[in-house]
């Protein structure tokens, strides 16, 4: 053979393995996917109630929901916010506009980040809520309604939630004063009102619910209400085709930076080690180290999370790990947006220290930071990452995003 | 001249009551909102804190009945003497004048004082897709 011929050789044998070898690394990073949980969201998908969304839709956006603080869920789950607010905690009562707006109006503080609504109606999506408050993953039925629990449908059960949360959507006038009990009766008060008050306020749309539910309006109550918004929820906020779902089809290729991304998610980074399942979070309790900002579900800019709804010491500082659908559009991130990017938010797991101002913190402020970091469950999973690395892992976590 | 002087006797025992007065009933109580309510929301956060590890504490014996966890719950029983002090600070304030409703407006504002960082954070940092 000539020189050039050898050339050629070389050249073909060097195309040839490169090919062969981006193709290989496509089929590992779809293996792992799949064989982390990945479901297409046609799989996903249940189709419970589907008569029922256009009046869900109505009473979802409806701020007669609300007993006595015209807020809406609407108000907090905004379309162009990914379903999210867009602020670290929410704005409840008594504020006006949706977002900054109604923050910086002097609504009534939520302590918590608003979670996007993505997927919550799905197949395996069991648990709500930062703390886990609605939680029936692995047989349970834990809420806290104890055994008189409104529906086996979880997501049923989470929408009664938020319209008996004080400072949420109520606000203490003389009726919410003289039912709040802390009990399953006190609450059935406050939901009896609220149907009342939809059938004044919304009477159009509760007669068409009573006609498809076989009853007379003044039959209804809330679980219809409820079953009717879940099923605009589970119908609005499905998951739908991301460019994940089709490199994972083989109907099209992740980027180079994406691809690095995918293979530190699933190796370096051991994002795994929490964020797998049909919607990337195995729906467990983590401490991860993300500041706190705000005052706090427990005041004093302190929240145990977890450990609210269970009592168990063993839960504190835990949340839930939260699903990456579409997380691209629901910064802030973190139980209380503390994190402004997705850059920060994986910063949070093996960095947390980038993200606190210690010379601004006072000594028992010091002193609570430092419990709750030490409680820390990333710190012993997720590696050191560079700059970079986390900008492909940021790539990567963009290819879960969808219209 | 004997009435005289039990007038001039009385308007001086007036005059210092209306200072007295004025102090009890206007200044005392400013001087606390103003130089004492600081104190005061350290030491409920201070409160707040060993009450709550000692809830904790009760908790963790209630879940795993360990001699660690009944030795950390025997201190932290200990440890609720620090709202001994609380409590003590709570009825000098009552004393200068204060009533139940600006104490629980002052542990109202110690409990949501980091709202104001959350202001701050939302006024500085926009977000945006």
């Amino acid at each position: 053979m000539n020189l050039n011929t050898n050339l050629y050789l070389i050249l073909f044998i060097f195309i040839s393995t490169n090919l062969l070898g981006d193709g290989g690394q496509e089929k590992i990073l779809r293996d792992a996917i799949l064989k982390n949980g990945y479901k297409s969201p046609e799989d996903l998908y249940i189709a419970n109630d589907e008569l029922l969304v256009d009046e869900g839709k109505i009473f979802f956006k409806s701020k007669h929901l609300s007993l006595n603080g015209q807020i809406s869920c609407a108000t907090c789950h905004i379309n162009n916010q990914g379903s999210s607010d867009g602020i670290p905690n929410a704005a409840g009562i008594r504020g006006f506009g949706e977002g900054k707006e109604r923050l910086l109006s002097g609504a009534a503080i939520v302590p918590r980040n608003t979670l996007g609504l993505w997927g919550v109606g799905s197949k395996n999506f069991l648990t709500f809520f930062w703390d886990g408050r609605v939680d029936f993953a692995n047989e349970k039925v834990l809420s806290q309604f104890g055994t008189d629990v409104p529906s086996l449908d979880p997501l049923i059960t989470a929408v009664h939630l938020p319209v008996v949360e004080i400072r949420e959507t109520l606000d203490e006038d003389e009726f919410v004063l003289l039912h709040k009990k802390e009990t399953i009766s006190g609450a059935q008060q406050v939901y009896a009102q609220i149907v009342t008050n939809l059938i004044e306020n919304e009477n159009d749309a509760m007669k068409k619910l009573a006609n498809k539910r076989n009853i007379q309006i003044d039959q209804l109550t809330f679980l219809d209400i409820a079953t009717s918004i879940a099923a605009f929820i589970r119908s609005e906020f499905r998951i739908k085709k991301s460019p994940l779902d089709s490199f994972i089809k083989g109907e099209s290729n992740l980027t180079k930076k994406q691809m690095n991304g995918g293979f530190l998610f699933y190796g370096k980074g051991n994002c795994i080690s929490c964020h797998s399942g049909a919607h990337f979070s195995d729906q467990k309790f983590y401490t991860i180290p993300f500041p706190q900002l705000g005052f706090g579900k427990n005041g004093f800019g302190v929240d145990y999370g977890r450990y609210n709804a269970t009592f168990n010491p063993d839960d504190l500082y835990k949340f839930r790990t939260p699903s990456l659908y579409n997380n691209g559009k629901t910064a802030p991130y973190g139980h209380s947006g503390s994190a402004k990017s997705l850059y920060e938010a994986i910063q949070a797991h093996y960095d947390p220290f980038a993200l606190v101002k210690l010379n601004e913190y006072d000594d028992l402020e010091r002193h609570q930071l430092y419990k709750y970091f030490s409680n820390s469950d990333a710190a012993n999973k997720v590696n050191y990452l560079t700059k970079k690395e986390v900008d492909h892992l940021v790539e990567f976590l963009k290819t879960m995003d969808f219209n | 001249m004997p009435l005289n002087k039990l007038l001039i006797t009385l308007n001086v025992v007036a005059a210092i009551s209306c200072i007295l007065l004025t102090l009890k009933v206007v200044y005392m109580p400013f001087y606390a909102k103003t130089f004492l309510a600081d104190n005061y929301k350290e030491l409920m956060f201070q409160c707040d804190n060993v009450m709550r590890d000692h809830m904790i504490a009760k908790n963790r014996v209630l879940h795993k009945k360990t001699e660690e966890a009944i030795k950390d719950l025997e201190a932290a029983d200990i440890g609720l003497l620090t709202c001994h002090e609380y409590d003590k600070y709570r009825k000098k304030l009552l004393a200068y004048g204060l009533t139940s409703d600006d104490l629980s407006l002052i542990g109202l504002e110690a409990i949501e004082e980091k709202q104001e960082d959350l202001l701050m954070y939302v006024q500085t940092h926009e977000f945006k897709y």
